[in-house]
């Protein structure tokens, strides 16, 4: 491809509005006779409802109605219905009151006389599995479909060798094994045994997850906060047992997600259905505090890692066992993360073992990167230990166990794509000066210790099969249909490059539609796995060649000559018979009908993807097809972080000096754009490993740390000046445009560099556990007892 | 009852424009008063519904309570100064950089830009258990959550503690104890002057207060005395955020020095008590000293003689210790 | 006027704190009410039927001053009472208003009420006659009684060493003081001492409110107990019995005045007093058991 879209830096189309404030988002938006709606909150971590009296609220002025769990779908075992009578954590909604204001619909909560009888809880999984530890659920801890609700207790020989740190050996739900662990153990050279806790975290995205709705004539116009757009509008049909086109759903801007609004959220059925129930416009504005209960959280992981490596520093045998925070409502973070660690470190013998145990805390979700990035960070240093113990360079023990392109991992043998893991690595060993600065590594200056660390971290970059869908009308300008959702990643735009550039038109000629079901949208990714960069550059690359096609037909059936001569290029396409405009050609579509305006569609392309294209068809020339490129093997990206970071001994406090990631995500579509994906990813990863927490009183069940500033996500003065970023820009092999998706893989990155950096600070020391507070990195190096146990989780 | 957070109920909102009137409104209203200032810690107070006071009394309007002046050789700060002002005042910068600084550590440029003098010193303490509208001691009840044997709390005191181990969060009390700072307290029986360090109150006292300041007072402004001006300062907050975070431990000092010798010190920790911390024994045994390093390891240690730890926090008896070395080891 | 106060605990519970601060006024104001009832009754009061003169008979063979409370006694007396009123004083003091560091003085006060508790009941069944302390008299109680509605009845029978109403008085200072000291051992353990960690969760909210129900009626009936208390002290007809529990020892016209000699046997033992001028008697043998 001529690129000349492909690779630049362009501003994306929602910019203006962003900056300016006109940008509306779900809760910006208005109905006539809109009511807004209140929830009520559980106060417990378990409870059920005995009896409530709402008299009171409901002859209060200004009070329009109420919602409660009789008037939703109710949901049969650990899975989540958007109002409850039997809530599964403190802040689970039990119902919602409207009322012509906020304040009324505030005022007549308080008035409801609701009496809960609270049932046993647990918090920390761990406590689930002991011998006669207490269950989240009244019929036990663990689910499955066929077998229904069943007890997972460890015992209690496992539970001594857990108590005295040691791995225990339980049965768990999840397990697998490839190769002779056992064997491999045996004839390694070093041995690590390490006991590591990861915590829990809210998403905490700026945009709390607001909603709005209506009806109109039987059909639902919903205005939702969600990371995807197409898929929402399918979850929500879903969600409420409806016509998925009988839904108008609307969702232009979105203020974040990070894995907690896929496909849209729980809440986002109250609305709806409250605004059936009472027959006005229904909005329900969620705050920050019930943003900290339903905004979903990354799961924790309590972990036992024994690592087996060579003399050359070769990790051969992994045995790891995961105990999961599932929340309320289950996750499954724990198969990425044995995924993650076979891909990682190679060993060709492991064992995996895991158990996500139901908890009474907020629902769990994914959270950029889940599984992934959770145990990079908590392997990364024991790589490091490893480095150390073998008298190794710690790139190096990376470079020796990153995976090349003939890689097989986890449990079904998985291959890739393609794998630059040691070319991103030597690259960003090259920007950070990695050798040159390893003289400073433990190096004091005052109480100031200097520490490095690196962070090799590997996620999911993209999916196959998707279709693209889009017009020339007859103004000349393309119409990209978008049914993926704005995140405010520029995917949104950057994803219709290839089309753009394959049809040879400047940037300024094509509209980027999106955000409303009702412009048409084709069957799209979930926003969700960093897939939409790649499978929207190829589904929107199939399409444009479609277009292409369709333009070429038309020229040499207009114009004379094979359509293989002719040729596109700003706006027009030419030929041995001449030229025409794409608006001649878009009227001309039109008139010729069949397929190229959109009447006869491929016979391939999604059922979803259908009434879409046939609510267009007519109006110009239509670009419509299936992604049917193919290829084999997962599509992974890769970010390699270095930090080098100030440890002030006298204190705990970490600074960061300097941050370096360079990323191998196949060809680079937008490198402003990427930039800020991989550093951002890494801040992020840098939040969870350091500053950001989640805790919980253990005697009530009920988290802290429920506001922005005692979360504590990273602020501008946590992030290093000097932090810079690069691409190996090598296209992936299986997509025509060769780009992978990076919105996941640099948080592990990040996180682990800064947990590795930390542990270099302090001689080697790893604390083994998120997040490395000035607190108790200063306990352990004015060798103070610890606070917490080693495996206590939520403590913050 | 059902509880519901983040939602401000209406109030009402009294705004007088003059000090006297103030006063009055404050002694007509009582225990039913609230005094609004920048609004940072009351309106987290209101939206929580958790505080809900009959009568809002507005200090916005007052422009006597706002501005610095020259006042007996030192410096007069208006309740109602907003710590921007502060910091960017050049007197304060130049004389006494210890407040500026102090104060340019208060969370972030826009909680600065309407945070206040008043309120910054009258803010009530940000345990967590307390301020979830748990009914502790301090909001009227007979628990303390947060020293119970599981809780969560590290952020609370080492020392001073009496049922209540809140510790008190404000970035510029120590500073002002350290420059030797008068609080001035009016009510309509007249103006009282407080010493900095005496203006806060520990639980052992009122569990329920922070200050000495009862429902009909006003602080009306802040007095900094001009002998602590140029001594030499030395101020460090410790916090996990390098923003928008309240201390772990803070320390301010202000030593007068002649030649190489500590003539005189004042030295104030916060973070760790319900009250900051004035060190006298420390500023006693460092006088006379050149601050060298024995002298400052034997401050940290004393400075820290009878802390005890809670379940969580026991890292702050070395933090506390070493902030006290570094500052008296700072103008050695 | 309110009775307890409560609050929603951390899940919204409405659980009982302690007794409303209504009820320490109630007790004041019940306290003054009473003591200035009292002085008007007795002043008002018709004068009573002219006593029978001391049987000088009787008087024979008993020294001029009987023992009535041994030095042990009385050292147990004052450290109570002192403890208590600091416990009164630092309970009490700062809900009126008067803010101080209270805390530590009242658990260091309790734990002296206790411990002084312990040593005379200790001392109390070791070495002085238990039983006539907890002798009830209900005929004795209803001539009392009768005598006090009617000035023109007949004067109660004379009581042994523990006049009626000090017996009373004993039953109801040993209930509630007990109540106060169970409930303020098991408050301690909310508290910073140093006999135990903290542990407000020792028991649940609702036990704890009950405990702080039962300590707070306690301490607001103490008020009134020992307002009581204090006031008859100093009444001028009471006086003598406030001096024996200075000086130990009582006249003998006040004994044979206000007590029963076969009730109250004055042993011949008679031992020197200490810097006295006369004898006293040994007064621990009372009368036998079970006259009711
Ligand atoms: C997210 C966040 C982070 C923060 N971080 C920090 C920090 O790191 N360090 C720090 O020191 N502070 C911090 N603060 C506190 C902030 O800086 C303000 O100083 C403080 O909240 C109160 O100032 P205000 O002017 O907004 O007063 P208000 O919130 O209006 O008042 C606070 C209290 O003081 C009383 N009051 C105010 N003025 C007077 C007066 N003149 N007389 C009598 N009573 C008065 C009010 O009645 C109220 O009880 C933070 C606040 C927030 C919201």
């Amino acid at each position: 491809m001529a690129e000349k879209l492909i690779g630049a830096d362009i501003a994306p189309p929602d910019l203006h509005a962003k900056i300016t404030g006109r940008a509306k988002f779900a809760e910006d938006f208005r109905a006539p006779g809109m009511v807004f709606a209140k929830l009520l909150l559980s106060p417990m971590p378990h409870a059920r409802v005995r009896s409530m009296d709402t008299s009171r609220a409901l002859a209060m002025p200004g009070v329009i109605g109420i919602l409660t769990a009789d008037d939703v779908p109710a949901r049969e075992g650990p899975r989540e219905a958007c109002l409850t009578n039997e809530p599964k954590y403190e802040g689970e909604p039990v119902l919602a009151v409207a009322a012509v204001d906020e304040e009324t619909a505030a005022a007549a909560i308080e008035e409801i006389e609701i009496d809960f009888e609270p049932l046993p809880f647990v918090v920390d999984p761990l406590e689930s599995l002991r011998p006669s530890g207490p269950n989240a659920y009244t019929e036990g801890n663990q689910f499955s479909g066929e077998d229904g609700w069943s007890q997972l207790k460890w015992t209690a020989a496992d539970f001594a060798l857990i108590d005295a740190g040691r791995m225990p050996n339980p049965t768990a739900p999840i397990e697998w094994t490839k190769g002779d662990p056992e064997a491999a153990f045996a004839e390694s050279s070093l041995v690590l045994e390490e006991v590591i806790v990861h915590q829990s975290l809210t998403h905490h995205p700026m945009e709390p997850r607001s909603n709005m709705a209506y009806w109109e004539n039987g059909r639902l116009f919903a205005f939702v906060s969600t990371q995807s757009t197409q898929q929402t509008k399918f979850a929500l049909a879903g969600a409420l047992d409806m016509d998925p086109e009988d839904i108008t759903l609307v969702a232009e801007f979105c203020g974040g997600g990070f894995g907690s609004k896929i496909s849209g959220s729980t809440v986002m059925q109250i609305p709806a259905l409250f605004s059936r129930k009472i027959g006005r416009p229904v909005m329900l504005r969620i705050t920050r505090y019930e943003e900290n209960y339903v905004g979903r959280a990354r799961p924790g992981f309590q972990s036992w890692l024994k690592m087996g490596f060579l003399p050359n520093g070769k990790c051969n045998a992994i045995d790891l066992i995961l105990v999961e925070d599932g929340g309320p409502y289950g996750s499954g973070d724990n198969g990425t993360a044995g995924m993650t660690a076979d891909l990682t470190y190679t060993p060709r013998n492991m064992r995996f073992r895991a158990a996500s145990m139901y908890t009474n805390t907020p629902p769990k979700a994914a959270q950029r990167g889940p599984g992934g990035a959770q145990i990079i960070a908590m392997m990364e240093p024991i790589l490091d230990k490893a480095a150390r113990e073998l008298g190794m360079d710690r790139l190096e023990i990376r470079r020796i166990n990153a995976p090349g392109p003939d890689v097989t991992f986890g449990p079904r043998d998985t291959t890739l794509t393609s794998v630059h893991a040691r070319e991103a690595l030597d690259q960003g060993a090259q920007m950070f000066d990695w050798a040159g600065k390893q003289a400073l590594s433990g190096q004091r200056n005052g109480s100031k210790v200097t520490g490095l660390g690196i962070g090799l971290s590997p996620y999911t970059a993209g999916s196959r099969g998707r279709d693209g869908l889009m017009l020339i009308r007859p103004d000349g300008r393309l119409y990209v249909h978008q049914g993926i959702g704005n995140l405010g990643t520029h995917s949104i735009a950057d994803t219709a490059r290839p089309a753009a550039e394959l049809l040879g038109l400047d940037w300024d000629d094509v509209t980027i539609v999106w955000g409303d079901s009702s412009k048409g949208m084709p069957r799209s990714t979930v926003q969700a796995g960093s897939q939409t960069t790649h499978a929207h550059t190829r589904a929107n690359h199939a399409a444009g060649m479609d277009a292409l096609r369709k333009v070429r037909q038309i020229a040499a059936a207009t114009l004379g000559g094979a359509a293989s001569a002719y040729s596109v290029d700003g706006g027009r396409v030419r030929g041995p018979g001449g030229s025409m405009t794409f608006a001649q050609v878009a009227q001309r579509a039109i008139a010729m009908g069949g397929e190229y305006d959109g009447h006869v569609l491929p016979e391939d392309i999604h059922a979803q993807t259908v009434p879409a294209a046939q609510m267009l068809a007519g109006q110009g020339l239509m670009g419509v097809a299936r992604d049917n490129y193919g290829g084999e093997g997962s599509i992974y990206s890769w970010v390699a972080g270095f930090a080098m970071i100030e440890l002030d001994h006298d204190t705990g406090v970490v600074d960061i000096k300097e941050f370096v990631g360079v990323t191998d995500c196949g060809t680079v579509l937008h490198p402003r754009s990427l930039g800020a994906q991989v550093l951002g990813g890494c801040i992020q990863g840098i939040g969870m490993a350091m500053t950001q927490r989640w805790v919980f009183d253990p005697q009530w069940g009920v988290p802290f740390a429920n506001r922005l500033y005692t979360a504590r996500p990273p602020g501008f003065l946590d992030i290093p000046l000097n932090a810079r970023w690069g691409a190996v820009g090598i296209a992936d092999p299986t997509s025509p445009v060769g780009a992978k998706g990076i919105g996941e893989p640099p948080v592990g990155a990040g996180a682990a560099a800064l947990a590795c950096a930390v542990a270099d600070a302090m001689g080697g020391v790893c604390l083994c556990r998120t997040p490395l507070t000035p607190d108790i990195i200063l306990a352990e190096l004015e060798g103070r007892v610890a606070a917490h146990g080693r495996l206590d989780q939520h403590v913050g | 009852m059902a509880k519901i957070r983040d939602m401000i109920p209406a109030f009402e909102l009294l705004q007088p424009t003059t000090i006297e009137a103030a006063i009055d409104l404050l002694d007509e209203h009582r225990s039913g008063a609230w005094v609004l200032a920048g609004g940072l810690d009351s309106f987290d107070w209101f939206k929580d519904r958790i505080k809900r006071p009959s009568a809002v009394i507005d200090l916005g309007g007052i422009p006597e309570l706002t501005g610095i002046r020259d006042a007996e050789g030192g410096l007069e700060i208006g309740a109602m100064t907003t710590l921007t002002s502060i910091v960017r005042h050049p007197r304060i910068r130049s004389e006494y950089s210890i407040v500026a600084d102090a104060a340019e550590h208060v969370a972030t440029p826009q909680i600065r830009n309407q945070g206040t003098m008043g309120g910054n010193l009258a803010q009530d303490t940000r345990c967590w258990y307390y301020r979830s509208g748990w009914p502790c001691y301090r909001a009227g009840g007979n628990t303390c959550y947060a020293s119970a044997p599981q809780a969560m709390n590290r952020e609370h005191c080492i020392m001073g503690r009496s049922r209540c181990v809140a510790v008190n969060p404000s970035d510029t009390a120590p500073a002002l104890i350290a420059v030797d700072a008068k609080m001035i307290v009016e009510n309509t029986s007249g103006p009282k002057v407080y010493d900095a360090e005496d203006f806060f109150i520990g639980p052992s006292i009122d569990i329920t207060r922070m200050t000495v300041m009862k429902p009909r007072d006003l602080l009306t402004r802040v007095h900094i005395p001009a002998a602590w001006a140029n001594a030499e300062f030395y101020y460090e907050k410790v916090r996990d955020r390098g923003s928008w975070d309240f201390q772990l431990v803070s320390i301010a000092a202000a030593f007068r020095m002649s030649g190489g010798t500590i003539e005189e010190a004042r030295i104030a920790v916060n973070g760790v008590a319900p009250y900051p911390v004035r060190l006298d024994a420390v500023e006693r045994l460092v006088a006379g000293t050149s601050g060298d390093e024995a002298t400052a390891n034997r401050a940290g240690d004393l400075a820290i003689a009878g802390a005890r730890a809670l379940r969580h926090n026991d890292y702050k008896i070395p933090m506390m210790r070493n902030l006290v070395r570094r500052a008296v080891g700072s103008v050695a | 006027m309110e009775f307890w106060r409560s609050v929603a605990n951390p899940w919204d519970q409405n659980v009982l704190i302690g007794v409303s601060w209504d009820l320490m006024w109630a007790a004041v104001g019940g306290a003054v009410l009473f003591l200035v009832g009292h002085a008007i009754w007795i002043k008002t009061r018709p004068a009573e039927a002219p006593q029978a003169p001391v049987d000088r008979a009787a008087a024979a063979g008993i020294p001029e001053r009987i023992q009535r409370h041994s030095l042990a006694a009385r050292i147990f007396h004052w450290t109570m009472s002192a403890t208590m009123l600091v416990l009164l004083v630092t309970a009490f003091v700062p809900v009126f208003g008067f803010q101080f560091a209270w805390v530590q003085v009242h658990w260091i006060a309790g734990v002296l009420l206790i411990a002084s508790v312990l040593w005379h009941v200790v001392h109390a069944i070791g070495w002085q006659d238990f039983w006539s302390m907890f002798q009830l008299g209900i005929d004795e109680g209803m001539a009392h009684l009768k005598h006090v509605l009617s000035s023109k009845a007949p004067a109660p029978p004379k009581a042994g060493k523990y006049p009626f109403d000090h017996r009373m008085y004993h039953h109801v200072i040993v209930v509630v003081s007990l109540a106060a000291i169970i409930t303020g051992v098991f408050m301690m353990v909310r508290i910073d001492t140093p006999f135990m960690a903290r542990n407000p969760y020792l028991f649940g909210d609702s036990t704890w409110g009950v405990i702080y129900v039962l300590h707070g009626l306690s301490g607001v009936a103490l008020i009134f107990l020992i307002a009581a208390h204090i006031y008859f002290a100093i009444r001028p007809e009471k006086r003598w019995i406030t001096w024996s529990m200075i000086r130990g020892w009582v006249d003998r016209e006040h004994y044979l005045a206000h007590h029963d000699p076969e009730k109250w046997v004055v042993a011949e033992k008679v031992a020197a007093l200490q810097g006295g001028t006369g004898a006293v008697a040994d007064a621990t043998v009372s009368a036998p058991r079970g006259e009711d």
